[in-house]
């Protein structure tokens, strides 16, 4: 039962509150029914049972109520765990209690399709071991073998059970999933970059610790202020939300890039999204090959198919390149406006319009504006009522990446230059453990593209001109300690040196887990198998070697449970012939009695042999106890081996 | 090495000629079930911690076999007896098992079937079985009886029948047992029950026997000591004077002689009645503390006294046919 209910509690996070109400009140019950006796639903207490059925009829409308159906991941699980609570409280014969320990296994991998962590693992083995426990007790009686010996038992069986699992787990034949249709809810939402931008959108991520993608440079690692990973371009706005281009339009033409020197190599492993869109190191001018991916017009890296499993790919980026120097065929969607909203601002822009024609000065201007107006960069922008960017540029004036990214864009569009949005990350911190650069959702950010014939597609990120620390240095340095480790630790600069050790030796252990252990499918499969020595790893081959190890492992398992290296005291082993030799004739050795307890009751029932038996039962005790014993073990050996006793 | 290898297959062999068998159990084919499904769901989802849960409950699963199997695989059944009893009485057959090893076992089965004809179909052979008792442990290098009670229906020989011991220990998956083929026997007397009266003077019966009969009333001499005489018997002051062991002598006079015949039980209508009739006798004379004979149509036993002459002669009576 309590490994039902530890099963149960990573559930309480995801599933409604009621479920887990409803499968804590079933668990208490059960408990007090064998704490305090109270009455559970049964034949004699018909009112309960009737309690009982109503709980479950509730219980089913509200499933039906929340999820629409039974059929989904959610809606599936939170069935379990409901009627798992409503089955504790009947477990009556052997069956229903090997039944919940069954589903109790179960409700353990239904916790997998949320959260596959190292404690989530974890819990998991604690789990088993439970079931395990309860399974052995269920096969034995308390008199016979007691808690200890049971717990003692599972962990011996789970021990011996892990190298095989291993063996399994690196050669059982991986099969791509799915093998049917998933559930729609089967990827749940994921927190991260989403394909339309509403201010505040982003700066609700900076307070997620969450890994958004590693990377990991080959060579030369560029510089902070030009890690910017590209995600979504977003183009067209409404005044309050900004989106992405039409699927026709993006795909209506390739980029065209030129770049020069400097290229860097890295391979990245993203975190599923949920989402087509892959980030790269702006630019990339390769495809990866181990995904099917293409380049939008508007220079976003997208995956075919979306990203719903950590992804691995591999890619060459210039972080000086030229972006659609000629002509670009979309500029009409970059000067789009809303006519009736931002009339402030775009009186603003109208002013220095009438100051200078030249996209660059305009620029200046704007930027000089965020930097001498008294503009702040925040992490915690206040709420804007009305009209947001206006409310943003003239009144509260505080604002986060994507505000200034947001006006900015309006300002420049107003003024009449082609101006976009690009969403993704800033920078990026090195795990000086594994040298592993980890990009968190707190490393989100916004800025523009501004298209200046002869030029193309420039980059300017207006946040720079408010805050050049977020650029040069990353997030980090603008967040106070106490948003990134826990509140008794952020008082003191050494405590949180240490955490931060920790936790750079933690995430760099999550990194393997994640890249080795959770990434393992077919594809990594083939791969380490062949590093392996395995010419061409396919099923037939990885069935042969499965079968192989398992047996061999097999056997060394059983070779250890049967083949006991204790010596016996050759003593005991000639006093246990003697016993057995008793034992023939109906004469048998209680556990409880001694040896001359023994050899007297064997004296009565076989006087004949009463001095040989006695002589023997002398000399054992001697050789046993006696510090010098008064007999040679070849005597009392030979006096055994001709002791042949019949019956009368 | 060699050597090595021959002792480890030795103590493999342990068990020899006696075969082992196992199969899953209901539970264990709901396990294997359960399994199938995390693990097609793990493949579905793409789901690895899926994998490794379904493969660690697999090799579990795996693990638990070989333990189901060692859990009996060095028991050994080391003897049964049981106690003559008369015929309605419960047989109660007293079953010794050795646990060889340094491991406790528990949760051991054991069943009994009566011998009967082997049937063609091999489903026959593994069904009819009766469990007697459940062994809740047998303690590591030592012996434990249990007594299996059977019903004694017919006088003459009682056979244990087939014995099978099983056990679902520790996972309750898997099934492992063995059976072992034995021809132990206990001994049924025939009901003591008639009307008739002892015969107390019949021809033979008046003969007087001059034989002496070793008894415990009167002394009549020394005899040298023999093993298995009774120490009580001893004369330890005749030790005292010259050192050698003797036993005193004793010689009683009974209550009478008797001979038991088949022809005093001739007026009873069949065979059983007749016997139960001297079988009511036999003890009767016992009892009265005399020296008594039987004389059966197919042998004779002659006089005596005494519990295992007793026992003689109801076995005869057991055993007539």
């Amino acid at each position: 039962m309590l490994g039902l209910s530890l099963g149960a509690s990573p559930h309480f996070s995801y599933q409604p509150l009621w479920v887990m109400l409803i499968f804590m009140t079933m668990i208490g019950w059960r408990c007090m029914n064998l704490w305090r006796n109270w009455p559970l639903p049964s034949k004699q207490h018909r009112s309960l049972t009737w309690l009982q059925l109503g709980i479950a009829a509730i219980a089913t409308l509200l499933l039906v109520r929340s999820y629409g159906n039974f059929i989904g991941r959610d809606a599936g699980v939170a069935l379990l765990t409901v009627m798992l609570g409503l089955k504790v409280i009947e477990i009556r014969s052997h069956r229903d209690y090997y039944l919940s320990c069954f589903l109790g296994y179960f409700l353990v991998v239904t916790n997998f399709f949320y959260s596959q962590t190292i404690p989530t693992a974890s819990l998991m083995f604690v789990v088993v071991i439970i079931m395990t426990t309860c399974l052995i007790s269920l096969n034995s009686p308390i008199q016979s073998l007691d808690s200890r010996s049971r717990l003692k038992l599972a962990n011996q069986m789970l021990l011996q059970a892990i190298p095989l699992m291993l063996v399994l787990f690196v050669f059982f034949p991986r099969i791509e999933g799915p093998l049917w249709g998933l559930p729609q809810d089967a990827y749940g939402a994921k927190t991260g970059i989403d394909d339309s931008m509403t201010l505040g959108n982003i700066s609700q991520l900076i307070l997620s610790d969450e890994i958004a993608f590693r990377v990991k440079f080959d060579g030369d690692i560029p510089n902070q202020s030009v890690l910017y990973w590209r995600g979504p371009v977003l183009w067209e706005t409404d005044g309050t939300t900004w989106t992405e281009l039409t699927r026709k339009k993006q795909n209506s033409a390739t980029p065209n890039i030129s770049n020069t020197h400097s290229s860097y190599q890295y391979s990245t492993m993203l975190e599923p999204h949920n989402n087509h869109w892959l980030f790269a190191l702006d630019f990339p001018t390769t495809l990866p090959i181990t995904l099917k991916t293409h380049l939008t017009q508007d220079g976003q890296l997208r995956a075919d198919a979306p990203v719903r499993q950590r992804v691995q790919y591999q890619l060459n980026s210039h972080t000086q390149f030229q972006f659609n120097v000629g002509s670009d065929v979309h500029l009409a969607d970059a000067l789009q406006l809303p006519a009736d909203k931002h009339q402030r601002t775009k009186q603003l822009a109208q002013q220095w319009r009438n100051h200078t024609q030249q996209p660059s000065e305009l620029v200046q201007l704007a930027l000089d504006h965020f930097s001498q107006q008294n503009f702040f960069y925040t992490l915690s922008p206040p709420q804007l009522a009305g009209d947001s960017i206006d409310g943003f540029l003239f009144e509260s004036r505080r604002g986060f990446c994507e505000h200034y990214a947001a006006s900015f864009t309006v300002l420049m569009r107003a003024a009449g230059v082609p101006a976009r949005i690009v969403t993704g990350y800033l920078g990026g911190e090195i795990n000086p453990v594994d040298g592993v650069m980890l990009i968190r959702q707190r490393d989100a950010h916004a800025w523009t593209e501004i298209w200046i014939e002869g030029d193309g597609w420039l980059r300017v990120d207006p946040t720079a001109a408010v805050s050049k620390e977020r650029i040069e240095h990353g997030i980090n340095t603008i967040m106070p300690f106490s948003m990134r480790s826990p509140m008794f630790i952020s008082h003191s600069r050494q405590l949180f040196d240490i955490w931060q050790q920790l936790s750079n030796n933690w995430d760099a252990l999550n990194t393997g887990w994640d890249q080795w252990i959770l990434a393992y499918g077919p594809k990594l499969q083939k791969e380490f198998l062949s590093k392996l020595g395995m010419p061409a790893p396919n099923w037939q081959s990885m069935v042969i070697l499965l079968t192989l190890s398992i047996t061999t492992l097999l056997l060394i398992i059983s070779l250890f449970l049967f083949y006991q290296y204790k010596r016996h005291d050759p003593i005991v082993q000639l006093y246990q012939r003697f016993c057995n030799k008793l034992a023939r004739l109906g004469i048998v050795r209680e556990p409880s009695e001694g040896p001359l307890d023994f050899a007297i009751r064997a004296c009565k029932q076989l006087p004949t042999y009463q001095h040989q038996i006695m002589l023997i039962s002398h000399q054992y005790t001697q050789l046993r106890y006696s510090l010098e014993p008064s007999v040679s073990l070849v005597e009392y050996r030979r006096e055994i081996r001709q002791f042949n006793p019949k019956q009368e | 090495m060699t050597r090595a290898l021959s002792r480890i297959y030795q103590k493999f062999t342990h068990v020899r000629g006696r075969r082992l068998f196992i199969i899953p159990t209901r539970f264990g084919f709901v396990y294997a079930g359960f399994l199938i499904l995390i693990l097609l769901g793990a493949i579905n989802y793409s789901n690895s911690m899926g994998h490794v849960l379904s493969f660690l409950l697999g090799s579990l699963g795996l693990v638990a076999m070989l333990h189901t199997y060692r859990n009996l695989a060095k028991i050994e059944f080391i003897q049964a007896y049981a106690d003559p009893v008369f015929c309605g009485q419960s047989v109660n057959f007293n079953l010794v098992f050795a646990n060889s090893v340094s491991q406790h076992c528990y949760q051991i089965e054991v069943a009994s079937k009566q011998n009967k004809s082997p049937s063609w179909n091999p489903f026959k052979r593994i069904s009819g079985y009766k469990v007697h008792q459940v062994i809740p442990k047998l303690n590591s290098e030592q012996n434990t009886h249990i007594i299996v009670a059977l019903a004694g229906k017919q006088r003459g020989k009682q056979p244990l029948g087939h014995i099978r011991i099983a056990s679902q220990f520790p996972l309750g998956l898997y099934n492992v047992w063995s059976y072992f083929n034995n021809d132990y026997t206990a001994i049924i007397y025939p009901k003591p029950s008639g009307q008739l009266t002892l015969p107390v003077s019949s021809e033979h019966g008046q003969k007087f026997h001059h034989h002496q009969q070793k008894g415990l009333d009167d002394f009549s001499g020394f005899n040298n000591y023999r093993t298995g005489d009774p120490i009580h018997t001893i004369a330890w002051k005749a030790v005292a004077r010259d050192k050698v062991l003797r036993t005193k002598q004793f010689t009683s006079l009974q209550g009478g002689q008797l001979m038991l015949l088949w022809q005093d039980v001739a007026q009873l209508k069949d065979t059983e009645a007749r016997l139960s009739q001297l079988c009511l006798w036999v003890i009767q004379a016992e009892s009265a503390g005399m020296s008594y004979g039987l004389t059966l149509p197919n042998s004779t036993i002659n006089y005596g006294h005494g519990e295992q002459h007793r026992h003689r002669c109801l076995t005869a009576l057991a055993l007539y046919d």
